[in-house]
């Protein structure tokens, strides 16, 4: 789909591009530091103890605090593990998340009813970059765990190995039920098709089925076997120290965050916004972007309470979860998608 | 069960082996038992008086009778009598048989007794030191004329 | 454990220190793949001596030493050991004092029950059960430090009574907290019966039969959880359980559920014990009359003799052997502490298991490392 621009800004199309792209590299640092904030905080509201309160207000600087603790940290490595794997694995993990980022649109402006989103590239197959992406990341835990040279880091990697083989599959069958009942691969053509009446309602099982998936993919409780404290110290990551620890544990957040950003786009209803609002001068510029943020940041915060809320699972029964459970159901729901899109588009 | 049948039973069927057998009251009696035969008392014990819960098995050191004891404490887990039996053993070369195969919780206890006394348990499947450090093995302790490591100034012992 | 690696094992130590360990202790895993295949434990990491060290203090000093064996429960440990001198010299303490010592034991298993059950939350990654659990017992350690002065390692009982009188108005300040941990405890039970992924963890896991376990010589929740009521409380009563009425709190299913259900079945009776004890204290003095006995003690000689001693630990059968040669200072004392045996019986537990199980079992036996040790 292409929008139409004007004449004059051709030339400095990719300078824009770059300085969007840029920017929103800083940015999500400083949106992973805020969910970082965000959990701290909302996992103490729910053990009944406060959270960060003392560095700053609300405990709000906090995060930078933790950041200059990280750098300024030796940055050790054990004796026998393998030099390349362990320097060059964040490399492979944050590659991840940027590649992921340049495709994900994080609002639109209407600027006189027309409707620009705001993306580093707009492609007609985003949906199909972002999931191929996004699985990049194993590579870097691999090779993390594997060059560690320590028992812990090998048994995370091996139980990664298996979430991620048994969740993938579930994911991307729910993403093409999405992309065949709006009859494109384009996130952007997704988010706009759904209009008012959003993707859960139309698909209720590939939503819990997607958001099962997707928070298996980004390991995070009940699904971090991988890096569960109480039986491997700290799993794959158990040997990095000062800020490659603090990629990695970032890395993490920031799946987290274009995870939601993943489910508010294909069943939430995106940016979609009533007429009047669109048609409005200000509130075009800004409703839009402030209403998916809403809701990424309600996707976010359910997500952080499933991880204090519920005990985790053993790893034979996450695999066991996957195949047996969540396969079939995506199946029913590939075939309700085809179904439901045929009626519709008669 | 009664304490007195007990005891009465145990000395009608190892006269030789038990001695000087005192009931202190309704649920505690002990006796002296020759180190040869203690663990067939315990089998008796356990078999036929329901004695099936071993609480210690613990040493002593009576260096001035020139002697070790090991103490057995047998309870049940159906009547509240505890049994406790003591075996003699000279000073010089201390070894007894294991009661391992009567008893498989006998296993720790009586490790520890060895690396705390040096008393040597025959036929236990891992004599190997719990407690202590590898390079404790051969201080034994809890002796009473123990002096100390590795510097020999340990005071006041009784 | 020591034969020759195949080409898929690892050797992996749950080390002395672990995240998931109640205590240091040595875990040496043989694992293949996940599961479980041999399995050693090695402990002496926090051995202190406390047998040779008794054969050197008085009897007086050595209360607050048997503190330390295991300090979670320090007032289980001291009215073993007092116990076990008292019985040496003839003496016993009046009502009073009597039930002064059942209310603190009761209210030191409470809080011994709510820390394990909150560990064992952590230790499956159930974190926010072990925020739960702390809360509460913040509440019954106020208790007991109004009495004792101390939240842990409290050296308040004496020999033929205890230290102080219980302060004014401890009744009224008791009863509501006591209200509230049973409305949490019944939480606890409603949270764990309905939480699907819990249930999937624990039914089932760590299975021991009642014959097994009687061989193994276990005692204590894990004893009662496969349905033997074996408690010392009803077999050999000792202190005023005669005259308190309460239940053996016993589970069938002997898998790590009926652990943590039997934990929580004995907060609810402890609550109900010490609500019975604070209608029927009797007033009275704290130390027998017309003897020595008293705050200050005096240089005791204990007749020569010999006594075993056993009391009812939150985790099992607590024995004490005393041996006295009639001067100041204990000959031998011998402590059987309860967690021992249970520790020994795990290697055998855990072979054919999953790494995550092992968490799950040794999690839910709720253990003190340090009266292992001694």
């Amino acid at each position: 789909m292409v929008i139409e621009i004007p004449e004059f800004i051709v030339p400095f199309l990719p300078w824009i591009r770059g300085t969007i792209g840029l920017s929103l590299v800083g940015l999500i640092f400083i949106g992973a530091m805020g969910a970082v904030w965000l959990e701290r905080k909302l996992s103490a509201n729910i053990q009944s103890r406060m959270g960060p309160c003392r560095v700053g207000k609300y405990g709000l600087l906090q995060l930078v605090a933790d950041a200059i603790k990280l750098f300024t940290k030796e940055d050790l490595r054990p004796l026998n593990a393998d030099k390349l794997l362990f320097n060059n694995a964040p490399i492979f993990i944050m590659a991840s998340v940027f590649l992921v980022l340049v495709a994900i649109p994080v609002g639109a402006v209407f600027i006189n009813g027309t409707e620009y989103p705001l993306a580093v590239t707009e492609m007609d197959i985003s949906v199909l970059y972002i999931e191929a992406m996004s699985a990049i990341s194993i590579f870097g835990i691999f090779m993390v765990a594997y060059g560690s040279n320590n028992k812990y880091s090998l048994l995370g990697a091996f139980r990664n190995f298996a979430r991620m083989v048994g969740y993938e599959v579930p994911l991307g069958i729910t993403v093409v039920s999405v992309a065949v009942m709006t009859g494109s691969l384009d996130i952007v053509e997704i988010s706009r098709a759904q209009g008012l009446i959003w993707n859960i309602f139309l698909q209720p099982i590939g939503f819990f089925v997607f958001f099962v998936a997707i928070m298996a993919d980004m390991g995070r409780l009940p699904f971090d076997q991988n890096e569960s404290e109480e039986e491997l110290i700290a799993g794959w990551i158990t040997e990095y120290c000062g800020m490659r620890f603090g990629l990695s544990y970032f890395a993490e957040y920031m799946h987290m965050i274009l995870g939601s950003f993943l489910i508010a786009l294909l069943f939430l209803g995106g940016w979609n916004v009533p007429a009047f609002v669109a048609n409005n001068a200000v509130l075009g510029l800004i409703a839009p972007t402030g209403f998916l943020l809403v809701k990424v940041v309600f996707v976010i915060m359910v997500i952080i309470g499933l991880r204090w809320a519920i005990p985790r699972f053993r790893i034979d029964q996450v695999v066991d979860l996957s195949w047996k459970r969540l396969f079939p159901l995506a199946l029913l729901n590939l075939v309700w998608a085809v179904g439901l899109g045929l009626y519709l588009g008669a | 069960m009664d304490v007195r049948k007990i005891i009465e039973s145990l000395t009608s069927t190892f006269p030789e082996a038990i001695s000087e057998a005192v009931v202190e009251s309704e649920i505690r009696a002990r006796a002296y038992v020759d180190k040869e035969k203690a663990k067939e008392v315990c089998q008796y014990l356990k078999d036929s008086l329901q004695f099936d819960h071993l609480c210690s098995v613990c040493g002593v050191d009576y260096i001035k009778r020139n002697e070790f004891e090991v103490v057995y404490h047998i309870a049940s887990y159906d009547h509240p009598v505890v049994l406790t039996l003591k075996a003699a053993l000279p000073r010089e070369n201390p070894e007894i048989e294991s009661v391992v195969s009567v008893y498989w919780s006998a296993n720790w206890y009586e490790r520890e007794t060895y690396e705390l006394f040096g008393i040597k348990f025959k036929n236990h499947p891992n004599l190997k030191p719990l407690v202590l450090p590898e390079d404790m093995l051969g201080e034994w302790p809890l002796r009473k004329d123990y002096e100390g490591f590795p510097n020999k100034t340990a005071k006041n012992l009784v | 454990m020591e034969e020759k690696l195949e080409a898929n094992e690892m050797i992996i130590h749950l080390g002395p220190q672990h995240p998931m360990q109640p205590g240091p202790f040595r875990l040496n895993l043989r694992l293949k793949g996940e599961t479980v295949v041999g399995a050693d434990i090695e402990l002496g990491f926090i051995h202190k001596g406390i047998e040779k060290i008794l054969e050197n203090k008085t009897y007086l000093q050595g209360i607050t030493i048997v503190d330390r064996v295991c300090y979670l429960v320090a007032l289980v440990n001291e009215e073993c050991f007092i116990g076990c001198a008292e019985k040496l010299l003839g003496i016993e303490p009046p009502a009073r004092a009597q039930y002064i010592r059942v209310i603190l034991e009761e209210l030191t298993r409470i809080q011994s029950h709510l820390l394990g059950t909150g560990e064992f939350g952590e230790f499956i990654g159930f974190v926010s059960m072990f925020m739960y659990t702390i809360r509460e017992r913040e509440d019954i350690l106020s208790l007991i430090d109004m009495i004792t002065g101390a939240r842990i390692t409290h050296s308040y009982l004496k020999f033929g009574g205890v230290r102080d009188d219980l302060p004014e108005g401890f009744k009224e300040r008791a009863i509501p907290i006591l209200n509230k941990v049973k409305k949490a405890v019944d939480d606890f039970d409603q949270m764990f019966h309905s939480d699907r992924i819990f249930r999937e963890r624990t039914v089932g896991v760590g299975v021991l039969t009642a014959d097994a376990a009687k061989s193994l010589g276990v005692s204590g929740p894990v004893l009662r959880a496969t349905g033997v009521p074996f408690d010392i409380r009803k077999n050999e009563p000792y202190l005023v359980y005669k005259d308190l009425d309460f239940k053996v709190c016993t589970e069938t299913a002997g898998d790590c559920f009926a652990r943590v259900q039997v934990r929580l079945n004995e907060i609810r009776e402890s609550i109900y014990i010490i609500e019975q004890c604070l209608d029927q204290i009797p007033d009275g003095p704290l130390f027998p009359e017309g003897t020595p006995y008293g705050r200050r003690t005096p240089v005791m000689r204990v007749p020569a003799g010999e006594v075993f001693h056993r009391v009812e630990d939150p985790r099992g059968e607590m024995g004490m052997y005393m041996i006295s040669d009639g001067s100041d200072k204990p000959y031998r004392v011998k402590i059987r502490g309860p967690y021992y045996p249970t520790l020994q019986a795990l290697p055998p537990l855990i072979i054919g298991t999953t790494v995550a199980d092992v968490a799950s079992i040794s999690g839910s036996m709720d253990g003190c490392t340090s009266e292992a040790d001694r």
